[in-house]
């Protein structure tokens, strides 16, 4: 891989500059970056047409308050008038990705910038104190503090993506910042703006690789954590059980781009007997009746695209850790179909397509069935 | 003074327990939906019970709301409604929800028999997690027996005046029921005269309206007025609303948990509404920068002129808020305001119109006229 | 404010009445400050006050809904549907400190072309003391 050495002592004002030249070269017209809402109690994500404006962003902000990926999609998916440039955390390119793939978000004109992420503080410890995220989110960047939110502490996708150019800072000696190209575009871009020459790349990526290693294992043991917490109906049931149904996650959700939710349409509205049939039968029926539906439901609907990225627990008000959940089925699901959310943008989501020699276990009679290595059956 | 049954118990919610377990096991209803006790740590949910078995763990009157019940019994009836009778337990604010739905069109209340109760408010739902209310729920009951102000409730239930129910076939009277373990069922319907009949506990006459009431009543009006005149409410203006929104994700639970927001899709996700290239494009001309996603105060003002006259006050859309914005409360005080305007009480008459679906010729008078300058 | 500013300012037209002044102004060669676009709507209670905010909120510095007066309207009550509605919205603007001089309805007849000049020139002159929408600059919106 080659990589090419910005000089800059921070990640932020090295992602800034970048943009500002992009700007100044004529590269794009508009940037899509998060900057601290006025009353400092969170970031929201800014389309900025002025390069002296860009001063007042944070590329990489503490928090994830709405997903990159969601604020490209509101932005551009029907196209856009100015070219546009967007600094997306890697979880953030990856959804970007599959919505692009969904044939829900236009990338072509779209220029991604991604970043080494050290993971997200807590939205709502963030906005009750504020001074409290910074600080911790400054510990993240140097390392010595793993990532305030359960769900990136086993992300094993913090570094480069498919995005167009990648700024890396993990491994490499202060001052620098390596800015690898990772498409047609990003090469294009970069010998435009004359970057420098290369950079310590064998570092970084040596790094990356070391951290990765690590949390693979951490990814593993938090599942295997979270199966023995909450896999098995009951458990499961119990889990879920304080959902309010406000379905504020998959609001929240970069990928459930639908306009009108199955979970909320005329189609699960039933007649009271149906409901009263419901209660006389197990004694008592839930209200509302189709909590576990809904949640099963996005499982099976968006899992193969779930890049972790863990607005939905952000966006939880009863602390459901949906999105460590969503974690562990969509390992299980995306695996089975040897995919990755995110990874190429070439690669077709799995349920739009099929080979007719496939999943052939699923033919075989029920009692000799056995799911492929790795597929959890259990709990 | 009504007809009313004494019921036995040592707080209000196992009496009220106790008075759904005689209506189902009696024959009188076939089902009751009530907030059941579902976990260990004080998890509560509602549930429609047809087994008598299945009410030992109800509570109905937990101090704690994981939704507007009145909003869940419309999605349950709006399609048809109930072929046998059920009982439903509601605090007045869903009661209310549930009667300003009626006037929506959005609610088939036949063979429901709802019972409420004078409600001494709920905590925040986050209070509940990980067990956190259970050491606070005997004082709580102290307070509601006494007619005291519990400490640590939701703001809007602090400052809620409307906690004795309109309405209601039967009405259980918890506020002020004082220390002798006996309380007031009254019936205040001839179906809920009906209920009543030959059921456990002494018949009797007992009001609603007790000394405690009247005294937690005082309380709440001048906790209400408190609330509305200091913080966090927005200062006045634009830039108050920026800082008070500012952190809104837009995720829109606080309308998905609201009762009165009950339309299928809402003008602020439908198509029309849409953002276009255009639209950004028009931002940058005007300034230089724009956010993204945009419109997130029109959604909340917007959301204030489609409901603020039937805000019941419930506090779910606070409840519901993944960042604590304590949108409960200026909507109370916003929804104080249109609703005084229409001298409109939402959910307190079933056969009053909302404000916004009628109008008289003389009213009015001076919006339209000419009134320029400031 | 200086005189140099001038107000941008959507106005809201009843098809009836209201336009129907509008053009009599026009027709007429009434001079009037050349602030106000008008969009023409069947009836002023289409004009949802969501459409008012939309455009304060995007930066115009004031709207205008015009209809029929009580009375008269084209369809029997609309205009007293946007009554109540504009009163509500007065009121959110009241208690969140919002500047009503920024939303204005009023009464417009068919026949008379002064008022909309007399109406469009006051609402100028009273968003030129007002200043800018805040809006207008304001990217957090």
């Amino acid at each position: 891989m080659k990589g090419i050495n910005l000089k800059s002592d921070d990640a932020n004002a090295a992602a800034r500059g970048l943009l500002a030249r992009g700007m100044e070269a004529g590269l794009w017209d508009a940037a899509l970056v998060p900057a601290r809402v006025p009353a400092g109690d969170s970031y929201a994500w800014l389309l900025l047409r002025d390069a002296a404006a860009l001063e007042r962003t944070t590329p990489l902000p503490p928090v994830m308050s709405v997903s990159g990926a969601r604020a490209l999609y509101k932005l551009a998916r029907h196209g856009t008038a100015r070219r546009v440039v967007a600094v997306l955390r890697p979880c953030e390119v990856r959804a970007a990705v599959e919505l692009y793939k969904r044939e829900q978000l236009p990338l072509d004109d779209i220029f991604l910038i991604s970043m080494d992420c050290p993971g997200a503080v807590p939205l709502k410890d963030y906005v009750e104190d504020p001074e409290a995220g910074e600080e911790l989110f400054g510990k993240m960047l140097a390392g010595v503090e793993e990532p305030g939110r359960e769900i990136c502490r086993s992300c094993d996708h913090f570094s480069h993506t498919a995005s167009d150019l990648h700024l890396g800072t993990l491994g490499v000696p202060e001052g620098n910042v390596v800015v690898v190209p990772a498409s047609a575009a990003g090469e294009a871009a970069a010998e435009k703006l004359g970057l420098g020459d290369a950079g310590p790349v064998a570092e970084w990526e040596a790094e990356v690789e070391k951290r990765n290693a690590s949390r693979r294992e951490a990814k593993e043991e938090a599942h295997r954590a979270l199966r023995e917490e909450a896999a098995g109906p009951e458990r499961l049931a119990a889990t879920l059980g304080r959902c309010i149904g406000c379905h504020g996650c998959r609001s929240v959700c970069p990928i459930c781009f639908c306009r009108q939710c199955y979970f909320e349409s005329e189609a699960l509205k039933v007649p009271a007997a149906n409901v009263f049939a419901r209660a006389e039968r197990k004694g008592a029926a839930r209200l509302p009746a189709d909590t576990f539906l809904f949640h099963l439901g996005r499982m099976a609907h968006i899992s193969l695209s779930c890049v972790s990225c863990g607005a939905c627990e952000d966006a939880c008000p009863v602390q459901i850790p949906v999105a460590q959940l969503f974690g562990l089925v969509a390992a299980n699901t995306q695996s089975l179909f040897d995919y990755e959310a995110g990874r190429d943008r070439a690669e077709a989501v799995p349920t739009t397509y099929y080979r007719e020699e496939e999943l052939a276990y699923l033919s075989e009679p029920y009692v000799e069935a056995r799911a492929p290595e790795g597929v959890g059956a259990d709990g | 003074m009504a007809k009313a049954a004494l019921m036995e118990g040592s707080n209000a919610d196992l009496a009220a327990r106790d008075l759904l377990k005689s209506l189902l096991s009696s024959g009188k209803v076939r089902g009751v939906m009530t907030l059941v006790e579902t976990g260990p740590a004080g998890e509560v949910n509602y549930e429609l019970v047809a087994d008598v078995a299945a009410l030992e763990n109800a509570t109905p009157l937990y101090p704690l709301m994981p939704a507007n019940a009145g909003g869940l019994l419309s999605r349950l009836t709006v399609l048809e409604g109930f072929e046998e009778p059920v009982a439903a337990f509601l605090r007045p604010c869903e009661l209310r929800a549930f009667v300003e739905l009626g006037k929506l069109h959005q609610v088939n209340a036949e063979n429901i028999l709802l019972i409420s109760a004078t409600c001494g408010g709920v905590y925040p739902l986050r209070a509940s997690l990980n067990g956190g209310l259970a050491d606070g729920l005997p004082a709580y009951w102290e307070a509601v027996a006494n007619g005291e102000a519990a400490e640590g409730l939701r703001p809007t239930c602090s400052a809620c005046e409307h906690f004795v129910p309109f309405g209601a076939d039967l009405v259980l009277a918890a506020v002020g029921s004082g220390g002798a373990g006996r309380l007031a069922v009254v019936a205040r319907t001839p179906r809920g005269d009906e209920a009543l009949e030959g059921l456990e506990g002494a018949a009797g006459e007992a009001e609603v309206e007790t000394a405690g009431v009247k005294s937690l009543r005082e309380k709440r009006g001048a906790a209400r007025a408190e609330l509305f005149e200091t913080e966090p409410l927005p200062a006045p203006g634009l830039e108050g609303l920026v800082a008070f929104f500012g952190r809104c994700v837009g995720c829109r639970s606080c309308r998905s948990v609201c009762p009165i927001c009950c339309c299928e899709i809402c003008y602020f996700d439908a198509a029309a509404t849409e953002p276009t290239p255009r639209t950004f494009d028009v931002h940058l001309k005007r300034k230089e920068g724009t956010r993204v996603p945009p419109d997130t105060l029109l959604f909340h003002l917007g959301r204030l002129t489609h409901m603020s006259a039937s805000c019941v006050g419930c506090g779910m859309c606070a409840d519901a808020c993944p960042v604590y914005v304590p949108v409960a409360t200026l909507f109370a005080k916003v929804g104080a305001e249109t609703q005084a305007l229409f001298e409109y009480v939402p959910g307190k008459d079933p056969e009053e119109e909302v404000p916004l679906q009628r109008f008289e010729e003389e009213e009015l008078a001076e919006v339209g006229e000419e009134r320029f300058g400031s | 404010m200086s005189e140099e500013f001038r107000p941008d300012i959507l106005g809201i037209f009843c098809r009836w009445c209201s336009y129907s002044a509008a053009d009599l102004a026009g027709v007429s060669r009434m001079k009037m400050p050349p602030t106000t676009k008008v969009v023409r709507v069947m009836c002023s209670s289409r004009a949802d006050p969501v459409f008012a905010l939309g455009a304060l909120l995007i930066g115009a510095d004031g709207v205008l809904v015009a209809g029929c007066a009580p009375g008269d309207c084209h369809y029997k009550t609309g205009n007293y549907q946007t009554r109540r509605r504009y009163a509500l919205v007065e009121k959110i603007f009241d208690t969140l400190g919002l500047d009503n001089r920024r939303l204005k309805l009023v009464w417009i007849p068919a026949s008379e072309g002064a008022k909309v000049k007399r109406v469009v020139t006051a609402m100028t002159e009273s968003l030129q003391e007002a200043g800018p929408n805040p809006t207008r600059a304001e990217m957090f919106i």
